[in-house]
């Protein structure tokens, strides 16, 4: 569709050159672009998804007197569980927690009293932490005081990224702080999102030991009678 | 009564300006983008803080539908170089071997894999049939495989033995005696684990034991029971160091 335009000017002078304008016609051109581009933004992915490496214990017999060497004092167990909507979309995570061992006081068929608490996933309000990422913080004090200072060292520039990544290794494996053992038993019906929130945590209050269980009789029970006592609306 | 003179002007626009400009987006698009992978079912993975990308080569992904259904796809290594023994394809051919003799051998049943079938199934990104069907499922057009792995549950689709329950990677337990006559249970899921593995492929093999080497995806309503099978199953094969895929955590969340 290219358009040879000769001007044709009513006084045309002998020997004058032909003035010629040439407009070559864009416009499938840009169509067949648009049409590329459309192409290219629906079917590409522009974000690559992100990974979150888990080390599960070994199913060895060994680990299980390992794990109970843990001082109680240390341990914090999370039990994760769901509740769906009709629809059987995820209405809500919640998480019920207990430090040490589980207490359980029973009276015949009737549970007496136990050490199981309740919060849920909740981010921070401005600075302050909510929710079980409270809890968690409140535990790992010492380590995120720390790293948190080997933070602003990098933020001054003082450290370079490497020196602070190695830094806050250090002081999460080190032995010097009150580190906290987390063992997070997700019930079977506890969704995917919920595993992950509680990995995530993890990272966020630099906890470095920490493991996926199994929920005992004892767990089941708890969060069992939790529930009878605490109806939701 | 003055007559009003129309003048006659030309419409064309000058497009020259406005093609530039969508051949640079072009050209952005093109350079910036990686292609989606197909995937049997699409799930939404849950959000992370954790900022380490999905490795592009060397990994086993495997992905669980909401239903519990197991896919698995392979990429192998991306150096051009070794393209030829240790390539994604290459290695798929491997593997699909590997796990159709140890199949075999464990079983004492035939699976029936030719080698077009195997030269089929290197084409494929991800798989997930019971290596029993595999070669009536390979036998089918592509179309008619997606038909088949996208069918719900309300509009079945036959297709001559394979049946709805045949999607996915089966964990049914297979029993066998081992050269020194200990009886021992194993599942296809493991033994196609184990044959990556155990691949000729060093790279993905190290990966593995770096725990970047295989990746879990599942959307974020997928309830654990479901999911637990699959890290039960690694667990068993002690391969306790693997990656989950999650999505960049936003402000909302």
């Amino acid at each position: 569709m290219a358009q040879i335009e000769q001007s044709s000017g009513g006084k045309k002078k002998k020997g004058a050159q032909k003035k010629m304008s040439i407009h070559v016609d864009f416009t499938p051109m840009v169509d067949m672009n648009m049409l590329l581009i459309t192409f290219f933004m629906l079917c590409t992915t522009m974000i690559k998804s992100q990974t979150l490496s888990i080390a599960l214990p070994t199913n060895e017999k060994l680990d299980q007197t390992e794990l109970q060497k843990a001082k109680e004092s240390e341990a914090i167990t999370l039990i994760l569980d769901t509740d769906y909507d009709d629809n059987g979309n995820v209405k809500g995570n919640t998480v019920y927690y207990y430090t040490g061992k589980p207490v359980l006081e029973t009276q015949g068929e009737q549970v007496v009293s136990s050490n199981l608490e309740a919060t849920e996933f909740i981010g921070n309000d401005g600075v302050t932490q909510q929710g079980i990422r409270k809890i968690l913080h409140d535990r790992n004090r010492g380590v995120l005081a720390d790293v948190e200072k080997k933070k602003q060292e990098w933020r001054d520039k003082k450290i370079t990224e490497q020196q602070f990544q190695e830094a806050a290794k250090k002081i999460r494996n080190s032995d010097e702080y009150d580190r906290p053992v987390v063992i997070i038993k997700p019930l079977p019906n506890a969704s995917w999102e919920s595993v992950i929130s509680a990995l995530d945590e993890m990272q966020i209050n630099q906890i470095s030991r920490y493991q996926l269980g199994n929920l005992t009789e004892v767990d089941e029970a708890m969060v069992g009678d939790y529930k009878a006592k605490h109806p939701k609306n | 009564m003055g007559k009003v003179k129309i003048k006659r002007k030309s419409t064309l626009i000058d497009m020259t300006a406005m093609s530039d400009v969508t051949v640079l987006l072009l050209t952005f698009f093109m350079l910036t983008s990686t292609f989606l992978q197909k995937e049997p079912v699409t799930v939404i993975t849950p959000s992370s803080v954790s900022e380490i990308k999905v490795p592009t080569a060397n990994v086993a992904q495997v992905l669980v539908s909401p239903q519990g259904q197991v896919f698995m796809s392979l990429l192998g290594d991306a150096d051009p170089d070794n393209a030829e023994n240790w390539g994604s394809e290459a290695l798929r051919k491997e593997v699909l071997k590997t796990a159709a003799a140890d199949y075999e051998a464990k079983t004492g049943k035939k699976t029936g894999i030719t080698p077009m079938d195997i030269e089929k199934f290197a084409k494929n990104a991800s798989f997930g049939v019971p290596l029993e069907k595999m070669h009536e499922f390979l036998m089918l057009e592509t179309s008619k495989q997606d038909e088949f792995l996208s069918q719900t549950l309300d509009k079945p689709v036959m297709m001559g033995n394979l049946k709805p329950k045949d999607i996915g990677i089966p964990f049914k337990e297979i029993t066998y005696t081992d050269a020194d006559g200990n009886k021992l249970t194993t599942n296809e899921f493991q033994i196609w684990m184990r044959a990556i593995y155990n691949s000729s492929n060093t790279n993905i093999h190290d990966a593995i034991q770096k725990g970047e080497g295989i990746a879990v995806k599942s959307d974020r309503g997928t309830k654990f029971e479901t999911i637990h099978q699959v890290l039960d199953n690694l667990q068993t094969i002690k391969m306790n160091k693997f990656s989950v895929m999650t999505a960049l955590k936003t402000e909302a969340d």
